[in-house]
């Protein structure tokens, strides 16, 4: 009882504080993380901590402002009509070749996340670029959404950029060096899965279907020109110049980046309204962004009041057969809270646990699982972009299809872990 | 049923003005988090700005005070550096010890309390730590000081990149190692703040000729590379000779090599650039750890923690915990290891000697408590 007292029964008056609020007062999920966030702080006995409310949403900063500016980006390159033009390019393109667009399009929706280690950026960009290819190839709405929310996360985790990656090694300063194979090992595999399983199935019936004709055309009513372009080939230049010149590329941060392609979307040739494609984007990331301070505000509670302590050591203080299950669990959950979190609060422990093993393995590995938390409501970023992409109002729908996928990763990742000295002794 | 879609314009004014009542109170509470700790150095000290050697940080949030006590009589040099990640409160404890008892005899001292100035003036966002730590004086005064966070304070220096690229080797860090002052050294002439900072540092080593050199910090205690020394080759006789006569006096401690694959840390960077014997020390801090449970300050003064005696049950951890890892110990461990460094510099090479005297032993402190050993601050 000890164990459990006070802190177990915080966690549980959190989660249905927060479940009450969700649910019963019908709050928006940031109000209720929110109020979660209250009840366990007068409970704890801390009162009303505005100091510690406020720091916990500082956490989220850049995540939001990237996400906003992200935002408007896609939104830009929508109302320029080059999302349509594109896809209608690409079906007319590839249609004939379902197995290699099927795998083309995972690729092309992981691209944006090796290259900025955020599933968010992969979600809004070439994933927004394929929804409507998919879509019009007849892949149902939300195997859409599932295909773009998992693709984005194996972008996240591949190399050469791999956040949650970084932070693991940072717990224990391993640097962030030799990981390129094992990250390869760990996202490939799950990611061709993906494709034939989520995408493929439907390319294969849809792609020669007649009718398509007369929807490519009136989707490629905005000529595909070169200044069409313009805003997609800002971004590859900015972000792929900040990853590949480091030493002489101004280090703009991404969110600078997505605001400077956007801007470029002037000279795209097309006349669209941009105050109201702006405010579309805020409004439509609104939710999320609040959704990430409430979050930063209970991670803040949860560690102030002994919260977090009580859900890392019970995962550690699982039985040796039931660890891998531990963290195949505990991961993506916290993740709910958000990857990277996951990643730095259970993901060092689980690695110094695992010590002895290659660690750099082990370290791909529970990047890996920890980047399914993207899929975690209530933040799941990857997921509810994904869903917001195709137009799915309620995630959960969208959830459903990442089960199979998502529990393969987790099964993966453990394989990965377990074989982690079999694997090193091949490759190195 | 209340409904929160319909939002007015009366609504939007009331949160806007709820938003900026929160912001007037709460951004009160951490400017005040940036008044610098005092201090009362003891006499013989002279104060000068790292600045004094560095001038591109002149002024800005990271120039950060130098306290000298030369004898005047032949010696060795010497840095004690605390507050390189202002989380680590034991470091900066002991560099402040140091500085208000100690009396040099032969040699010089030099002791940088507040390594990081910036970092000091902020808590990193999530981790919940308390603001202030407080000691109580034999007088009955109490003196307080700030628990701040590992990274330059965002205000001072953001955004960080996506990548963090270490300049002199090329090592890739995840972007928020940027304002982490033990991974820029040797740091930048021209760069970001907390790089600039690490350049002054060197430059300081390399203009006093500093022979030995601390790096005072604290780790959590599941972490490998804690109650431990961590030597660069050039000072690995000394503190092999230092790790012996420690666990002979019953102070058990690791030594470590400085990995040489690990870029940005003074055991590395320092050894290499310069020829002072660089010394990282690290003690056991439940209240940095990511298995601790309640935050606040009685644990980063006792570390007294159930989940941190769960994970020693389990073997999980890599300091003999029972139920406490207490500021007082944490203090002594790292007071002791620097005297008996000192003790042993003359061994080693009786030029480079230096002489301290007046600061408590590691009895004396577990004994007495840390704030016996502070000195009441002067009426301004």
């Amino acid at each position: 009882m000890s164990w459990f007292w006070p802190e177990g029964f915080y966690t549980l008056a959190m989660i249905t504080a927060f479940g009450f609020g969700a649910f019963a007062l019908k709050l928006p999920i940031a109000v209720a993380m929110s109020f979660a966030a209250v009840t366990g702080s007068l409970l704890g006995g801390a009162g009303i901590p505005l100091r510690h409310l406020v720091e916990g949403m500082f956490g989220y900063i850049d995540t939001i402002l990237i996400i906003a500016t992200a935002m408007i980006f896609m939104k830009t390159i929508e109302a320029t009509g080059l999302l349509e033009s594109v896809a209608a390019w690409m079906i007319r393109k590839f249609r004939s070749f379902p197995a290699v667009l099927s795998l083309g399009i995972v690729f092309l929706i992981m691209v944006p996340g090796m290259i900025t280690g955020s599933s968010t950026a992969a979600v809004l960009t070439t994933g927004a670029l394929v929804a409507p290819v998919m879509i019009k190839l007849g892949v149902p709405t939300l195997q859409t959404a599932a295909a773009i929310a998992m693709s984005a996360i194996y972008g996240m985790i591949a190399p050469p950029i791999n956040l949650p990656a970084m932070i693991i090694g940072g717990g224990i300063d391993m640097p962030y060096v030799g990981f390129g194979i094992p990250l390869l090992i760990c996202t490939v595999p799950l990611a061709v899965f993906t494709a034939l399983w989520l995408v493929y199935p439907s390319l294969r019936k849809k792609s020669h279907d007649p009718a398509l004709e007369e929807e490519l055309s009136r989707m490629a009513r905005t000529p595909l020109t070169a200044r069409l372009f313009l805003p997609m080939a800002a971004l590859v230049v900015l972000l792929g110049g900040e990853r590949m010149f480091p030493e002489v590329w101004p280090s703009l941060g991404m969110p600078l980046s997505f605001l400077i392609a956007s801007a470029v979307g002037i000279f795209s040739g097309v006349k669209w309204n941009i105050p109201e494609t702006v405010n579309e984007a805020v409004n439509d990331a609104l939710p999320v962004m609040g959704i990430l301070m409430g979050v930063g505000m209970f991670i803040q509670i949860m560690t102030l009041i002994g919260v977090r302590g009580f859900v890392v050591v019970s995962a550690l203080a699982l039985p040796a057969w039931l660890l891998y299950v531990g963290i195949a669990t505990s991961m993506p959950l916290f993740g709910a809270v958000s990857a990277f979190g996951s990643a730095s609060v259970l993901g060092v422990p689980f690695l110094l646990a695992l010590l002895g093993r290659n660690e750099i393995l082990v370290g791909s590995a529970l990047s890996l699982i920890a980047g399914l938390g993207d899929l975690m409501p209530p933040t799941a970023l990857a997921g509810i972009f994904a869903a917001q992409v195709v137009g799915e109002k309620n995630y959960f729908r969208v959830l459903r299809y990442c089960l199979v996928p998502g529990l393969l990763t987790a099964v993966w990742g453990v394989a990965v872990i377990l074989g982690a000295q079999y694997i090193a002794g091949i490759l190195y | 049923m209340l409904s929160f879609n319909k939002g007015t314009r009366t609504s939007a004014a009331f949160l806007l003005a709820f938003a900026l009542v929160l912001a007037a109170f709460t951004g009160k509470n951490f400017l005040e988090m940036r008044r610098p700790d005092r201090v009362v150095p003891a006499p013989g000290f002279t104060s000068h700005m790292l600045s004094e050697w560095f001038p591109n940080i002149s002024g800005t949030p990271v120039d950060t005070p130098v306290f000298i006590q030369d004898s005047g009589v032949p010696g060795g040099s010497v840095l004690i550096m605390g507050g390189t990640h202002p989380n680590e409160p034991a470091a900066t404890m002991t560099a402040v010890i140091f500085l208000e008892r100690a009396t040099v005899s032969r040699g010089k001292l030099f002791v940088i309390p507040f390594a990081n100035m910036s970092a000091f003036g902020h808590n990193s966002p999530q981790e919940a730590s308390p603001q202030r730590m407080h000691f109580t004086l034999p007088d009955g005064s109490v003196r307080s000081f700030r628990y701040g966070s590992r990274a330059t304070n965002p205000v001072h220096q953001w955004p960080n990149p996506d990548i963090y690229i270490h300049e002199a080797s090329g090592q890739q860090l995840s972007g928020s190692e940027m304002a982490n002052l033990n991974r820029a050294h040797p740091g930048v002439e021209d760069g970001p703040l907390t790089q600039r900072l690490a350049k002054g540092l060197l430059e300081l080593l390399l203009r006093e000729e500093i022979d030995l050199a601390f790096d005072l910090h604290e780790a959590s205690p599941e972490y490998p590379v804690v109650n431990a020394i961590v030597a660069h080759e050039n000072s690995m006789m000394l503190a092999a000779m230092v790790t012996m006569e420690l666990e002979a006096q019953g102070v058990l401690i690791r030594l470590e090599p400085s990995p040489k694959n690990l870029r940005g840390l003074t055991h590395r960077e320092w050894g290499d650039a310069t020829s002072t014997m660089p010394i990282l020390m690290e003690t056991g801090n439940p209240s940095q750890g990511r298995l601790r449970g309640r935050t606040d300050e009685h644990l980063v003064m006792t570390g007294e923690d159930k989940f941190y005696a769960k994970a020693a049950q389990l073997g999980r951890l890599f300091i003999p915990y029972v139920n406490d890892q207490p500021m007082d110990l944490r203090v002594a461990r790292h007071t002791e290891s620097i005297l008996t460094f000192l003790e042993t510099l003359e061994f080693l090479d009786p030029e480079i000697a230096i002489t301290v005297e007046g600061v408590p032993s590691y009895g004396e402190i577990l004994e007495e408590g840390v704030g016996a050993f502070l000195s009441p601050v002067p009426d301004q």
